[in-house]
C-alpha cells in the first residue's frame, strides 16, 4: 500500500528538475488522484461562498495565470472588494507563506482565508460541510479521495491543496533556457542580465521569489502596514511578500494594491520611482535608472516567463 | 484482554505478506519486526499490555473574583476589581497535552491531547482523557492553549479544527480563549476578547505542572478516577482595565497576552478524586 505511495507521488505532482525542493511536502495525507479531482471541483464551485455566487476561481483565472486580471481589487460576496490584489497562483509549494503579508502560513489553510472573510466568500465551514454532504456526487468524490464519504472541514481544505499543490508552471521559455535547451535572443539576453543584476536578490531564479517580506519602495508612508499587520512589528512595516514574477504579463494590474496597470509603469518604478522609509530594502538604490533600451529589455526578459502550457493545461480546468 | 491482542498480530502478520517488501515494521523490539522492511510503516506491534486502561476525567470547578463565588454563563457577574458588570454568551478555551508521570518516573502522554472546552455547554462536562495506563501517578502536566506545532501544521480535525470559530483564518494561529457577552459598562454595550499567539514575545501557551502531594492518582481497569482544577474567569481583568476601556481584542499582542496568562496562571490543582 505504503509503497504506491511513492509512485504516485512522482506521478502526480511532476517535481521540474531545475527547481529546488519543494517546501509543502504531502505529509498530513495521501495525495491520489481522486484527491486532486475533488479539489478541482471544488475550487470551480461557488457552492464555498455564503450565497453560492463566488468561487475561488472566480478571483483566480487560470487564463491569467491564476490571478484575477484587470482589477486592483476583486469582487467578492454582497459586492464587496477584497483589500488587496489577488495573488496568481503557481509554484505554492515552494511558498513557505501564503498572501501579501505572509498571514497563512500553510498551503492547507489557504482555502480558509477567502471562505471565512466577509468581503470574499463569507461562508461558515459547517455549512459548507452539510451542504456537500446532501450532494451524492459530492459524497462519492469525498468516498474515493479519502476511502470513507466522511466530510470533514479537514478533507475540505487538503483537498482544495491537493488540487493548488499541481499548479506548477516550469515550461516557460526562461525555463527552456535555464535548462539551457533554448537561447535568448539579444534583447531578452540583455534584459535578462539586468535582471540578474538587479532583481534577483529578490525575485531569486529559478522560482523568481525568495519568498521573503520586503519593501520595494512603493510609499513613504503605508496605508496598508503589509507584514508588520502579522507580526505587529515596525521594522516589518511596509514589507509584503515578494511576489513570483511567472505569467507576469498575465496578472496585471501589479503589487499588493495593483496600482501599476503595465509593466512600463513597474519598470519607470524601480528605476526612478523608488521611495525612501525607515524599512526600504537595502537591496535598492535610489533607482536603477534605466534607459529607454534597457527598459525595453527588461520587459522583453519578462515576457519570457510566460508558460502557455500552464495557463491552456487542461487539467487544470 | 490477552486473546484481543493475539488476534491482532496475526491479522497484521497475514496483511504483510500482501502488502509491499520494502515497506513493514523496523522495530526490533516489536513483535512483528521485519528484517526485509526498509521503511517504517507505522504497522509495529508490542508485546507490553497497553490493554489495562482506565478513565481520567479532568473537572473544572468554575469560581468567580475571589470571595469563591460561582461562575455562570448568562448571568449578570460584578467584577470585583473593575466594578464591571458582566454577562457572559461565549467561553471557550483550548486545554491540551495531557501528560502522566507513575511512580516509576515513567511518563505517558495522552495521543492527540486537545480540548475544546465550551462553557456554554455547560460547567460540569468533564474532560475524558481514555487509554490510560493503569498505575499510580505523581505528577501531570498540560498545556493551556495549542502548542506552536499545531499551530503551523495545516488543516487539523476534531477539537482543532477550523470549522469551530477558534482559528484566525488572515493570520493564522488559533484563537486559544474567547470570551464574549455583554456589559453596561463597555461603550458599544458587548465585549469580546479573542486571545491567542503561540510565538514571540507575545506567546500565551502555558504549561502547567500539578504534583499529586498529597494523594497519588490511581487508574484502574476500567474504572474512572478524576483531577479537580479550579478555574477563576474573573482572572482575565487582574491585569486589564475595564471593558470602558478595552472591550475588545481581536489579535494577539500584549493585551491578549496580559489578560490570557493572568487566567492560565490562576488555574489550580484541587484535588485527586480516586474511582
Ligand atoms: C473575492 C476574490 C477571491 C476569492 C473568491 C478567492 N480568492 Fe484567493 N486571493 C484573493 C486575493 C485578493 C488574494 C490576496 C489577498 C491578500 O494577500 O491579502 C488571494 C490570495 C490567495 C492565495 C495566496 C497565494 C500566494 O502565493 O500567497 C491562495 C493560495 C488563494 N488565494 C487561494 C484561494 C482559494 C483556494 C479560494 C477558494 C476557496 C480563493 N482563493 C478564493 C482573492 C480571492
Ligand atoms: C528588495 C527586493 C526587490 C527587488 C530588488 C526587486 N523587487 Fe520586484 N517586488 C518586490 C516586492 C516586495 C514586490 C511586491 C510589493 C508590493 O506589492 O507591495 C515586488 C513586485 C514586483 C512586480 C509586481 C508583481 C505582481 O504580481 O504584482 C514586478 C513585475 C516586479 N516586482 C519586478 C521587479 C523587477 C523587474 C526588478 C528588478 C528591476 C525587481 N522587481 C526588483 C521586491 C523586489
Amino acid at each position: 500500500m505504503s509503497c504506491k505511495k511513492e509512485a504516485v507521488e512522482v506521478s502526480l505532482i511532476k517535481q521540474p528538475g531545475h527547481f529546488p525542493k519543494p517546501h509543502y511536502n504531502f505529509a498530513n495525507f495521501e495525495l491520489n488522484q481522486a484527491g486532486i479531482d475533488l479539489g478541482k471541483a471544488l475550487f470551480y464551485d461557488p457552492i464555498l461562498s455564503f450565497d453560492n455566487s463566488i468561487s475561488c476561481a472566480s478571483c483566480h483565472h487560470q487564463s491569467a495565470g491564476f490571478s484575477d486580471p484587470g482589477k486592483s481589487f476583486s469582487l467578492g460576496v454582497d459586492d464587496s472588494l477584497s483589500d488587496r490584489n489577488s495573488i496568481g497562483l503557481v509554484n505554492l509549494i515552494w511558498s513557505p507563506t501564503f498572501f501579501w503579508d505572509g498571514g497563512v502560513n500553510h498551503l492547507e489553510l489557504t482555502g480558509f482565508a477567502p471562505i471565512n472573510n466577509v468581503k470574499e466568500m463569507k461562508e461558515d465551514m459547517n455549512h459548507i460541510v452539510d451542504e456537500l454532504y446532501q450532494d451524492n456526487d459530492y459524497r462519492a468524490l469525498f468516498l474515493r479521495a479519502f476511502n470513507e464519504d466522511t466530510i470533514t472541514a479537514q478533507r475540505v481544505l487538503w483537498s482544495l491543496a491537493a488540487y493548488m499543490a499541481t499548479l506548477i508552471s516550469s515550461e516557460s521559455y526562461y525555463d527552456r533556457v535555464y535548462k539551457g535547451e533554448a537561447s535568448f535572443n539579444v534583447e531578452q539576453d540583455k534584459g535578462y542580465k539586468l535582471f540578474q543584476r538587479d532583481c534577483v536578490s529578490c525575485h531569486t531564479e529559478p522560482l523568481t521569489s525568495n519568498y521573503n517580506f520586503e519593501n520595494n519602495g512603493l510609499d513613504e508612508e503605508f496605508e496598508d502596514l503589509g507584514r508588520a499587520q502579522i507580526t505587529l512589528n515596525a521594522s516589518d512595516r511596509g514589507k509584503f511578500k515578494v511576489p513570483t514574477l511567472r505569467n507576469i504579463t498575465l496578472t496585471a494590474p501589479y503589487m499588493h494594491d495593483g496600482r501599476f496597470n503595465t509593466l512600463n509603469e513597474v519598470i519607470d518604478h524601480y528605476s526612478d520611482g523608488i521611495k525612501m522609509s525607515a524599512t526600504l530594502s537595502n537591496k535598492l538604490p535610489e533607482g536603477f535608472h534605466y534607459t529607454p533600451s534597457e527598459k525595453k529589455a527588461l520587459i522583453k526578459f519578462l515576457e519570457t516567463l510566460v508558460d502557455p502550457f500552464f495557463v491552456q493545461n487542461p487539467d487544470f480546468n | 484482554m490477552k486473546i484481543k491482542n493475539i488476534t491482532l498480530i496475526v491479522l497484521l502478520g497475514g496483511l504483510s505478506l500482501t502488502s509491499c517488501k520494502k515497506e513493514g515494521c523496523t522495530d526490533e523490539a516489536a513483535t512483528n519486526y521485519s528484517e526485509k522492511a526498509k521503511k517504517d510503516d507505522g504497522s509495529c506491534v508490542y508485546e507490553h499490555n497497553h490493554d489495562e486502561t482506565g478513565t481520567l476525567n479532568i473537572e473544572v470547578d468554575y469560581k468567580w473574583g475571589m470571595a469563591g463565588a460561582d461562575f455562570n454563563m448568562e448571568t449578570t457577574l460584578e467584577h470585583p476589581m473593575t466594578g464591571d458588570e458582566l454577562e457572559f454568551s461565549t467561553f471557550k478555551y483550548y486545554i491540551s497535552n495531557f501528560k502522566l508521570k507513575n511512580e516509576n518516573g515513567e511518563w505517558w502522554s495522552h495521543p492527540e491531547s486537545y480540548f475544546l472546552v465550551d462553557l456554554s455547554e455547560g460547567l460540569d462536562n468533564p474532560l475524558k482523557i481514555e487509554g490510560v495506563p493503569v498505575g499510580n501517578y505523581t505528577e501531570m502536566t498540560y498545556m493551556l492553549g495549542v502548542d506552536s506545532t499545531r499551530n503551523v501544521s495545516g488543516a487539523q480535525d476534531g477539537a482543532l479544527s477550523v470549522s469551530h470559530g477558534m482559528f484566525w483564518s488572515w493570520s493564522n494561529g488559533y484563537i486559544m480563549l474567547k470570551a464574549e457577552g455583554t456589559s453596561p459598562d463597555s461603550g458599544s454595550g458587548s465585549f469580546a476578547f479573542h486571545l491567542g499567539g503561540f510565538q514571540g514575545e507575545y506567546n500565551i501557551v502555558t504549561e502547567k505542572n500539578v504534583l499529586f502531594s498529597s494523594e497519588d492518582l490511581v487508574i484502574e481497569e476500567d474504572k474512572t478516577s478524576a483531577v479537580h482544577l479550579i478555574a477563576n474567569p474573573a482572572r482575565l481583568w487582574h491585569g486589564s482595565p475595564s471593558v470602558s476601556e478595552t472591550a475588545m481584542i481581536h489579535m494577539p499582542g500584549e493585551a491578549a497576552q496580559t489578560m490570557a496568562v493572568n487566567f492560565y496562571e490562576n488555574i489550580a490543582f484541587d484535588r485527586v478524586e480516586n474511582n
